[in-house]
Protein backbone atom coordinates (compact mmCIF):
# COMPACT_ATOMS: atom_id res chain seq x y z
CA UNK A 1 0.00 0.00 0.00
CA UNK A 2 1.59 3.11 -1.12
CA UNK A 3 2.71 5.10 1.95
CA UNK A 4 4.69 7.13 1.61
CA UNK A 5 5.02 10.98 -0.68
CA UNK A 6 8.21 11.78 -2.23
CA UNK A 7 9.23 15.11 -3.46
CA UNK A 8 12.42 15.78 -6.20
CA UNK A 9 13.10 19.47 -6.12
CA UNK A 10 14.96 20.35 -8.82
CA UNK A 11 17.31 23.62 -8.09
CA UNK A 12 19.73 25.76 -9.15
CA UNK A 13 22.35 24.20 -6.83
CA UNK A 14 21.17 20.22 -6.97
CA UNK A 15 18.39 18.04 -6.58
CA UNK A 16 16.84 17.57 -2.89
CA UNK A 17 14.43 14.97 -2.15
CA UNK A 18 11.76 15.30 0.89
CA UNK A 19 9.97 12.33 1.95
CA UNK A 20 7.11 12.74 4.04
CA UNK A 21 4.13 10.16 5.21
CA UNK A 22 0.54 10.13 3.88
CA UNK A 23 -0.61 12.67 5.97
CA UNK A 24 1.94 15.04 5.16
CA UNK A 25 2.75 16.75 8.70
CA UNK A 26 6.46 16.75 8.35
CA UNK A 27 9.06 16.22 5.24
CA UNK A 28 12.53 14.76 5.47
CA UNK A 29 14.69 16.77 3.32
CA UNK A 30 17.75 15.19 1.52
CA UNK A 31 20.14 16.66 -0.65
CA UNK A 32 21.39 18.24 -2.67
CA UNK A 33 22.74 15.34 -5.03
CA UNK A 34 24.62 17.04 -8.08
CA UNK A 35 25.74 19.62 -5.52
CA UNK A 36 25.67 23.07 -6.84
CA UNK A 37 24.52 22.12 -10.46
CA UNK A 38 21.56 23.44 -11.47
CA UNK A 39 18.34 20.40 -12.12
CA UNK A 40 15.63 21.44 -14.39
CA UNK A 41 13.89 18.07 -14.75
CA UNK A 42 13.05 15.33 -12.86
CA UNK A 43 11.32 12.40 -12.48
CA UNK A 44 9.92 9.89 -9.54
CA UNK A 45 9.53 6.69 -11.96
CA UNK A 46 7.10 4.16 -10.08
CA UNK A 47 7.24 1.64 -12.49
CA UNK A 48 8.22 -1.26 -10.38
CA UNK A 49 10.45 -0.44 -8.30
CA UNK A 50 10.66 3.55 -7.71
CA UNK A 51 13.37 4.95 -9.93
CA UNK A 52 14.19 8.89 -8.98
CA UNK A 53 15.97 10.59 -12.38
CA UNK A 54 17.32 14.06 -12.54
CA UNK A 55 19.01 15.88 -14.80
CA UNK A 56 22.37 17.65 -13.82
CA UNK A 57 23.68 20.33 -16.03
CA UNK A 58 26.50 21.27 -15.61
CA UNK A 59 27.90 24.61 -17.55
CA UNK A 60 31.32 23.31 -17.08
CA UNK A 61 31.62 19.59 -18.14
CA UNK A 62 27.98 19.34 -20.02
CA UNK A 63 25.28 16.90 -19.42
CA UNK A 64 24.95 14.22 -17.14
CA UNK A 65 21.55 12.31 -15.85
CA UNK A 66 21.15 11.24 -12.24
CA UNK A 67 19.69 8.30 -10.98
CA UNK A 68 18.55 6.80 -7.62
CA UNK A 69 17.26 3.53 -6.97
CA UNK A 70 16.62 4.10 -2.83
CA UNK A 71 14.39 6.46 -2.02
CA UNK A 72 16.56 9.74 -3.07
CA UNK A 73 19.24 8.21 -0.57
CA UNK A 74 22.41 8.86 -2.93
CA UNK A 75 22.13 9.38 -6.57
CA UNK A 76 24.86 7.96 -9.32
CA UNK A 77 25.54 9.46 -12.86
CA UNK A 78 24.21 6.69 -15.21
CA UNK A 79 26.88 6.12 -17.80
CA UNK A 80 25.85 8.47 -20.64
CA UNK A 81 23.61 11.30 -20.77
CA UNK A 82 21.59 12.17 -24.42
CA UNK A 83 23.91 14.14 -26.97
CA UNK A 84 23.59 14.52 -30.65
CA UNK A 85 25.28 12.67 -33.09
CA UNK A 86 28.89 13.71 -33.76
CA UNK A 87 27.92 14.75 -37.41
CA UNK A 88 24.56 17.00 -36.47
CA UNK A 89 26.40 20.36 -35.60
CA UNK A 90 24.24 20.83 -32.57
CA UNK A 91 25.82 20.05 -28.89
CA UNK A 92 22.94 19.86 -26.08
CA UNK A 93 22.91 22.48 -23.44
CA UNK A 94 20.09 21.25 -20.91
CA UNK A 95 17.24 18.82 -20.13
CA UNK A 96 14.20 19.89 -19.54
CA UNK A 97 11.59 17.24 -19.37
CA UNK A 98 12.24 13.36 -18.81
CA UNK A 99 9.35 11.23 -18.61
CA UNK A 100 8.63 7.18 -18.76
CA UNK A 101 8.02 5.78 -21.88
CA UNK A 102 6.57 2.16 -22.91
CA UNK A 103 8.68 -0.60 -21.82
CA UNK A 104 10.19 -0.61 -18.01
CA UNK A 105 13.24 0.85 -18.69
CA UNK A 106 11.92 3.18 -21.48
CA UNK A 107 12.89 6.85 -20.69
CA UNK A 108 11.93 10.01 -22.85
CA UNK A 109 13.97 13.40 -22.92
CA UNK A 110 13.58 16.73 -24.16
CA UNK A 111 16.42 18.50 -24.59
CA UNK A 112 17.85 22.52 -25.46
CA UNK A 113 18.06 22.84 -28.39
CA UNK A 114 14.49 21.43 -28.48
CA UNK A 115 15.07 17.61 -29.49
CA UNK A 116 13.90 14.25 -27.98
CA UNK A 117 15.57 11.88 -27.06
CA UNK A 118 14.88 8.11 -25.80
CA UNK A 119 16.71 5.35 -23.39
CA UNK A 120 15.69 1.81 -23.84
CA UNK A 121 18.00 1.12 -20.36
CA UNK A 122 16.76 3.37 -17.46
CA UNK A 123 18.80 6.07 -18.94
CA UNK A 124 22.80 4.52 -19.25
CA UNK A 125 22.38 5.17 -23.54
CA UNK A 126 20.17 7.07 -25.71
CA UNK A 127 19.04 8.12 -29.02
CA UNK A 128 17.96 10.72 -30.89
CA UNK A 129 14.56 10.73 -32.28
CA UNK A 130 14.88 12.23 -35.88
CA UNK A 131 11.00 12.61 -36.46
CA UNK A 132 11.28 15.83 -34.11
CA UNK A 133 14.50 16.32 -33.66
CA UNK A 134 15.10 16.78 -37.87
CA UNK A 135 12.03 18.31 -38.36
CA UNK A 136 11.81 20.28 -41.32
CA UNK A 137 10.86 23.27 -39.01
CA UNK A 138 13.88 22.08 -35.99
CA UNK A 139 16.27 24.80 -37.67
CA UNK A 140 14.03 27.71 -37.82
CA UNK A 141 12.86 27.26 -33.95
CA UNK A 142 13.71 30.23 -31.60
CA UNK A 143 15.17 30.25 -28.31
CA UNK A 144 13.29 32.23 -26.22
CA UNK A 145 14.65 33.59 -22.76
CA UNK A 146 14.48 30.20 -21.16
CA UNK A 147 16.48 28.90 -24.10
CA UNK A 148 15.14 26.81 -26.92
CA UNK A 149 13.73 24.21 -24.21
CA UNK A 150 11.21 20.70 -25.53
CA UNK A 151 9.62 20.71 -22.36
CA UNK A 152 6.41 18.90 -22.34
CA UNK A 153 5.81 15.40 -23.67
CA UNK A 154 2.84 13.63 -23.07
CA UNK A 155 2.23 10.20 -24.65
CA UNK A 156 -1.23 8.76 -25.14
CA UNK A 157 -0.51 5.36 -27.10
CA UNK A 158 0.49 6.10 -30.25
CA UNK A 159 -0.34 9.58 -30.03
CA UNK A 160 2.49 12.15 -28.65
CA UNK A 161 2.17 15.93 -28.00
CA UNK A 162 5.32 17.63 -27.37
CA UNK A 163 5.50 21.76 -26.16
CA UNK A 164 8.53 23.45 -27.52
CA UNK A 165 9.37 26.98 -26.19
CA UNK A 166 9.53 28.71 -29.01
CA UNK A 167 8.45 26.03 -31.60
CA UNK A 168 4.41 25.23 -30.56
CA UNK A 169 2.90 22.41 -29.77
CA UNK A 170 3.95 19.48 -31.89
CA UNK A 171 1.96 15.70 -32.58
CA UNK A 172 3.01 12.81 -34.02
CA UNK A 173 -0.11 9.88 -34.41
CA UNK A 174 2.21 7.07 -35.00
CA UNK A 175 4.32 6.75 -32.23
CA UNK A 176 6.78 9.80 -32.41
CA UNK A 177 7.82 8.16 -35.59
CA UNK A 178 6.56 11.32 -37.53
CA UNK A 179 5.38 15.20 -36.14
CA UNK A 180 3.00 17.79 -37.35
CA UNK A 181 2.56 21.05 -35.56
CA UNK A 182 -0.81 21.67 -34.45
CA UNK A 183 -1.38 25.32 -32.94
CA UNK A 184 -4.26 26.76 -34.74
CA UNK A 185 -5.60 28.88 -31.90
CA UNK A 186 -2.22 28.98 -30.26
CA UNK A 187 -1.34 33.09 -30.32
CA UNK A 188 2.13 34.26 -30.30
CA UNK A 189 2.68 37.98 -29.39
CA UNK A 190 6.11 38.50 -30.59
CA UNK A 191 5.86 38.18 -33.59
CA UNK A 192 3.95 40.64 -36.57
CA UNK A 193 1.32 37.40 -37.19
CA UNK A 194 -0.68 36.55 -33.97
CA UNK A 195 -1.38 32.99 -35.56
CA UNK A 196 1.45 31.20 -36.94
CA UNK A 197 1.51 27.58 -38.43
CA UNK A 198 4.73 27.36 -35.26
CA UNK A 199 7.06 29.02 -33.19
CA UNK A 200 4.91 29.69 -30.35
CA UNK A 201 6.39 30.54 -26.96
CA UNK A 202 4.44 27.06 -25.17
CA UNK A 203 5.11 27.19 -21.53
CA UNK A 204 3.69 23.98 -20.38
CA UNK A 205 0.64 21.30 -21.67
CA UNK A 206 -1.31 18.80 -19.72
CA UNK A 207 -3.73 16.65 -19.91
CA UNK A 208 -5.46 13.66 -18.29
CA UNK A 209 -5.48 10.01 -18.64
CA UNK A 210 -9.62 9.85 -18.45
CA UNK A 211 -10.04 12.79 -21.31
CA UNK A 212 -7.34 12.26 -23.64
CA UNK A 213 -8.81 14.45 -26.40
CA UNK A 214 -9.23 17.85 -23.68
CA UNK A 215 -5.68 19.67 -23.41
CA UNK A 216 -4.52 22.45 -21.68
CA UNK A 217 -2.24 25.04 -22.19
CA UNK A 218 0.15 27.86 -20.80
CA UNK A 219 0.58 29.77 -23.12
CA UNK A 220 3.27 32.88 -23.31
CA UNK A 221 1.11 35.69 -22.37
CA UNK A 222 0.63 39.14 -21.89
CA UNK A 223 -0.13 40.60 -25.58
CA UNK A 224 -2.93 42.47 -24.86
CA UNK A 225 -1.79 45.80 -24.61
CA UNK A 226 0.45 45.09 -27.60
CA UNK A 227 0.45 47.95 -30.19
CA UNK A 228 3.10 46.95 -32.91
CA UNK A 229 2.51 44.90 -35.97
CA UNK A 230 -0.14 42.58 -36.01
CA UNK A 231 -2.41 44.29 -33.18
CA UNK A 232 -3.52 43.08 -29.80
CA UNK A 233 -3.74 39.72 -28.70
CA UNK A 234 -5.44 39.36 -25.66
CA UNK A 235 -6.03 36.15 -23.58
CA UNK A 236 -3.77 34.02 -25.85
CA UNK A 237 -2.19 33.01 -22.64
CA UNK A 238 -4.33 29.96 -21.44
CA UNK A 239 -5.49 27.92 -23.73
CA UNK A 240 -7.82 24.49 -23.90
CA UNK A 241 -8.29 22.08 -26.41
CA UNK A 242 -10.66 19.05 -27.03
CA UNK A 243 -9.65 17.51 -30.07
CA UNK A 244 -6.72 16.51 -29.28
CA UNK A 245 -4.75 18.98 -30.01
CA UNK A 246 -5.43 19.96 -33.55
CA UNK A 247 -7.20 23.11 -31.81
CA UNK A 248 -7.38 25.71 -29.36
CA UNK A 249 -9.21 28.21 -27.63
CA UNK A 250 -8.78 30.80 -24.60
CA UNK A 251 -9.87 30.10 -21.17
CA UNK A 252 -7.94 32.67 -19.41
CA UNK A 253 -11.25 35.33 -18.92
CA UNK A 254 -11.26 36.04 -14.92
CA UNK A 255 -7.78 35.18 -14.58
CA UNK A 256 -5.50 38.44 -13.44
CA UNK A 257 -3.17 38.12 -15.74
CA UNK A 258 -3.12 35.05 -19.13
CA UNK A 259 1.02 35.10 -18.53
CA UNK A 260 2.43 32.01 -16.32
CA UNK A 261 4.49 29.35 -16.59
CA UNK A 262 3.22 26.36 -15.30
CA UNK A 263 -0.48 24.45 -15.62
CA UNK A 264 -1.59 21.27 -14.01
CA UNK A 265 -4.67 19.26 -14.19
CA UNK A 266 -6.48 17.64 -10.41
CA UNK A 267 -5.81 14.32 -11.13
CA UNK A 268 -9.42 13.15 -10.05
CA UNK A 269 -11.24 15.59 -11.99
CA UNK A 270 -10.27 16.32 -15.53
CA UNK A 271 -12.48 19.56 -15.30
CA UNK A 272 -10.38 21.57 -12.37
CA UNK A 273 -7.29 23.12 -13.60
CA UNK A 274 -4.65 25.03 -11.95
CA UNK A 275 -2.59 27.98 -12.93
CA UNK A 276 0.04 30.65 -11.51
CA UNK A 277 -0.82 33.98 -13.29
CA UNK A 278 2.33 36.37 -13.56
CA UNK A 279 2.92 39.99 -14.42
CA UNK A 280 4.37 39.68 -17.79
CA UNK A 281 6.99 42.24 -17.47
CA UNK A 282 8.24 41.08 -13.94
CA UNK A 283 7.28 37.36 -14.27
CA UNK A 284 6.10 38.13 -10.57
CA UNK A 285 2.95 37.25 -9.11
CA UNK A 286 0.38 40.25 -9.75
CA UNK A 287 0.88 43.66 -6.80
CA UNK A 288 3.14 40.90 -4.44
CA UNK A 289 0.42 38.71 -3.10
CA UNK A 290 0.60 35.00 -4.55
CA UNK A 291 -2.35 32.94 -6.10
CA UNK A 292 -2.96 29.85 -6.89
CA UNK A 293 -5.66 30.06 -9.40
CA UNK A 294 -8.41 27.40 -9.59
CA UNK A 295 -11.16 26.48 -12.45
CA UNK A 296 -13.21 23.68 -11.54
CA UNK A 297 -15.44 23.74 -14.98
CA UNK A 298 -12.94 23.38 -17.23
CA UNK A 299 -11.66 27.23 -17.65
CA UNK A 300 -14.70 29.20 -17.91
CA UNK A 301 -14.62 30.09 -14.13
CA UNK A 302 -11.58 30.30 -12.06
CA UNK A 303 -11.14 31.28 -8.75
CA UNK A 304 -8.43 32.61 -6.51
CA UNK A 305 -6.59 30.06 -3.83
CA UNK A 306 -4.67 32.00 -1.27
CA UNK A 307 -5.42 30.69 2.18
CA UNK A 308 -1.85 30.53 3.76
CA UNK A 309 -0.20 32.48 1.33
CA UNK A 310 1.76 35.92 1.44
CA UNK A 311 -0.75 38.43 1.22
CA UNK A 312 2.32 41.35 0.24
CA UNK A 313 5.68 41.81 -0.49
CA UNK A 314 6.14 38.55 -1.95
CA UNK A 315 7.38 38.83 -5.21
CA UNK A 316 7.41 35.12 -6.67
CA UNK A 317 8.08 33.15 -10.00
CA UNK A 318 7.12 30.00 -9.78
CA UNK A 319 8.77 28.13 -13.27
CA UNK A 320 7.09 25.60 -15.86
CA UNK A 321 7.69 22.34 -13.80
CA UNK A 322 8.16 24.22 -10.00
CA UNK A 323 4.11 23.05 -9.47
CA UNK A 324 2.61 19.70 -9.34
CA UNK A 325 -0.17 17.68 -7.63
CA UNK A 326 0.01 14.30 -5.83
CA UNK A 327 -2.35 11.56 -6.22
CA UNK A 328 -4.03 10.89 -2.75
CA UNK A 329 -7.42 10.91 -1.97
CA UNK A 330 -7.64 14.77 -1.10
CA UNK A 331 -4.20 16.06 -3.21
CA UNK A 332 -2.11 18.49 -2.08
CA UNK A 333 -0.57 20.87 -4.22
CA UNK A 334 3.53 21.80 -4.19
CA UNK A 335 5.25 24.84 -5.67
CA UNK A 336 8.52 25.88 -5.57
CA UNK A 337 9.82 29.52 -6.16
CA UNK A 338 13.01 31.31 -7.89
CA UNK A 339 13.85 32.44 -4.38
CA UNK A 340 13.68 28.97 -2.83
CA UNK A 341 10.59 28.52 -1.30
CA UNK A 342 8.33 25.47 -1.60
CA UNK A 343 4.66 24.99 -0.89
CA UNK A 344 2.11 22.30 -0.08
CA UNK A 345 -1.66 23.36 -0.65
CA UNK A 346 -3.65 20.69 1.26
CA UNK A 347 -7.15 19.82 -0.26
CA UNK A 348 -6.41 20.86 -3.70
CA UNK A 349 -4.94 24.46 -2.91
CA UNK A 350 -7.47 25.02 -0.09
CA UNK A 351 -4.83 25.58 2.18
CA UNK A 352 -1.00 26.67 1.74
CA UNK A 353 1.93 26.08 4.03
CA UNK A 354 5.54 26.50 3.45
CA UNK A 355 7.74 23.08 3.61
CA UNK A 356 10.74 24.55 2.76
CA UNK A 357 11.71 28.32 3.50
CA UNK A 358 15.64 29.00 2.00
CA UNK A 359 16.14 26.72 -0.66
CA UNK A 360 18.29 27.66 -3.60
CA UNK A 361 16.14 29.27 -6.35
CA UNK A 362 13.86 26.24 -7.35
CA UNK A 363 13.11 24.80 -11.08
CA UNK A 364 11.37 22.05 -10.36
CA UNK A 365 8.90 19.78 -7.95
CA UNK A 366 7.53 16.66 -9.08
CA UNK A 367 5.69 14.34 -6.63
CA UNK A 368 5.04 10.40 -6.80
CA UNK A 369 3.10 8.66 -3.46
CA UNK A 370 5.07 5.62 -3.40
CA UNK B 1 48.80 4.82 -45.07
CA UNK B 2 51.44 3.59 -42.72
CA UNK B 3 54.04 6.53 -43.81
CA UNK B 4 51.52 9.03 -42.57
CA UNK B 5 51.02 7.38 -38.85
CA UNK B 6 54.79 6.77 -38.95
CA UNK B 7 54.96 10.53 -39.32
CA UNK B 8 51.98 11.82 -36.46
CA UNK B 9 53.87 9.33 -33.90
CA UNK B 10 57.06 10.82 -34.59
CA UNK B 11 56.33 14.37 -34.40
CA UNK B 12 53.89 13.84 -31.04
CA UNK B 13 55.61 15.21 -27.51
CA UNK B 14 54.81 13.37 -24.53
CA UNK B 15 53.18 15.98 -22.42
CA UNK B 16 51.06 15.59 -18.96
CA UNK B 17 47.78 16.54 -18.51
CA UNK B 18 46.39 17.96 -15.43
CA UNK B 19 43.05 16.86 -14.51
CA UNK B 20 40.57 19.37 -12.17
CA UNK B 21 38.99 17.03 -9.15
CA UNK B 22 35.78 17.26 -10.40
CA UNK B 23 37.20 15.21 -13.59
CA UNK B 24 38.91 12.53 -12.21
CA UNK B 25 36.11 10.37 -11.67
CA UNK B 26 35.95 10.19 -15.02
CA UNK B 27 39.42 8.76 -15.56
CA UNK B 28 40.12 6.42 -12.61
CA UNK B 29 40.61 8.97 -10.18
CA UNK B 30 44.33 10.29 -11.56
CA UNK B 31 45.46 13.70 -11.36
CA UNK B 32 48.12 13.29 -14.01
CA UNK B 33 47.17 11.95 -17.42
CA UNK B 34 50.57 11.35 -19.61
CA UNK B 35 49.96 11.48 -23.55
CA UNK B 36 51.87 12.24 -26.58
CA UNK B 37 50.26 15.04 -28.77
CA UNK B 38 51.22 16.63 -31.66
CA UNK B 39 49.55 19.86 -30.50
CA UNK B 40 46.27 20.52 -28.59
CA UNK B 41 43.85 19.21 -31.28
CA UNK B 42 45.59 16.68 -31.18
CA UNK B 43 45.72 15.94 -27.50
CA UNK B 44 41.89 16.15 -27.14
CA UNK B 45 41.50 13.88 -30.14
CA UNK B 46 43.76 11.67 -28.21
CA UNK B 47 41.82 11.59 -24.93
CA UNK B 48 38.47 10.89 -26.85
CA UNK B 49 40.28 7.89 -28.04
CA UNK B 50 41.62 6.65 -24.80
CA UNK B 51 39.59 8.21 -22.16
CA UNK B 52 35.96 7.88 -23.67
CA UNK B 53 34.24 8.89 -20.04
CA UNK B 54 36.00 11.61 -19.95
CA UNK B 55 36.18 13.26 -23.24
CA UNK B 56 32.54 14.61 -23.34
CA UNK B 57 33.29 16.46 -19.87
CA UNK B 58 35.88 18.44 -21.86
CA UNK B 59 34.45 19.27 -25.76
CA UNK B 60 31.04 19.07 -26.47
CA UNK B 61 29.13 17.12 -29.53
CA UNK B 62 30.60 19.42 -31.81
CA UNK B 63 34.37 18.41 -30.49
CA UNK B 64 34.22 22.73 -29.31
CA UNK B 65 36.10 22.73 -25.69
CA UNK B 66 33.14 23.51 -23.32
CA UNK B 67 32.65 27.16 -22.96
CA UNK B 68 33.15 27.23 -19.48
CA UNK B 69 36.58 25.67 -19.76
CA UNK B 70 40.04 26.59 -20.31
CA UNK B 71 43.32 24.91 -21.26
CA UNK B 72 46.71 26.30 -20.62
CA UNK B 73 49.67 24.89 -21.86
CA UNK B 74 52.12 25.38 -19.43
CA UNK B 75 51.39 29.19 -18.04
CA UNK B 76 49.69 30.38 -20.81
CA UNK B 77 45.99 29.99 -22.12
CA UNK B 78 45.46 28.78 -25.33
CA UNK B 79 43.66 31.40 -26.11
CA UNK B 80 46.30 34.08 -26.30
CA UNK B 81 48.68 31.30 -28.29
CA UNK B 82 47.28 29.46 -31.01
CA UNK B 83 44.14 28.17 -30.15
CA UNK B 84 43.99 24.14 -30.70
CA UNK B 85 46.60 24.62 -33.28
CA UNK B 86 49.09 25.42 -30.11
CA UNK B 87 52.17 23.04 -30.66
CA UNK B 88 52.99 20.20 -27.38
CA UNK B 89 57.04 20.28 -26.68
CA UNK B 90 58.11 17.42 -24.24
CA UNK B 91 57.55 18.18 -20.68
CA UNK B 92 55.06 20.41 -21.20
CA UNK B 93 51.80 20.12 -18.86
CA UNK B 94 48.25 21.26 -20.29
CA UNK B 95 45.79 21.94 -17.73
CA UNK B 96 42.30 21.90 -17.80
CA UNK B 97 40.73 24.28 -15.19
CA UNK B 98 37.24 25.05 -15.40
CA UNK B 99 36.53 29.51 -15.48
CA UNK B 100 35.48 31.43 -12.93
CA UNK B 101 32.13 31.73 -13.13
CA UNK B 102 28.56 30.87 -11.51
CA UNK B 103 26.73 32.57 -8.68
Amino acid sequence: MPDRVMLTIGTKKGVFVAEGRKARRTFELRGPFGPGVPVYSTLVDTRGTPTMYASSCNPFFGMKVLKSTNMGKSFKETKSAPAFPKDDGRALINIWSIEPGNARKELWAGVEPASLFKSYDGGDSWEMVPGISNHEHARKWNPGNGGLCMHTIIRDGKRVHLGISTGGHYMSEDGGETFAPANKGVGAGFQPDPYPEFGQCVHKIVRHDAVPGRLYMQNHGGWASWTGPGGPRPDIGVLRSDDYGQSWRSIAKGLPSDFGFPILVHPDDPDTIYVMPLEPATRTCPGGAPAVWRSENGGDRWSRLTKGLPKKQSYFTILRDAMTIDTLKSPALYFGTTTGQLWMGRDGGEAFECLFDALPPIHNVKVAVV
Amino acid sequence: MLSCALTVVDAAAAVTVFLPEPLRSYCSGIAELPLTARDVRDLLTRIELTQPALYPNVCDETGAVRRHLNIFVNADNVRDLDGLQTVLTDGDVVAIIPAVSGG
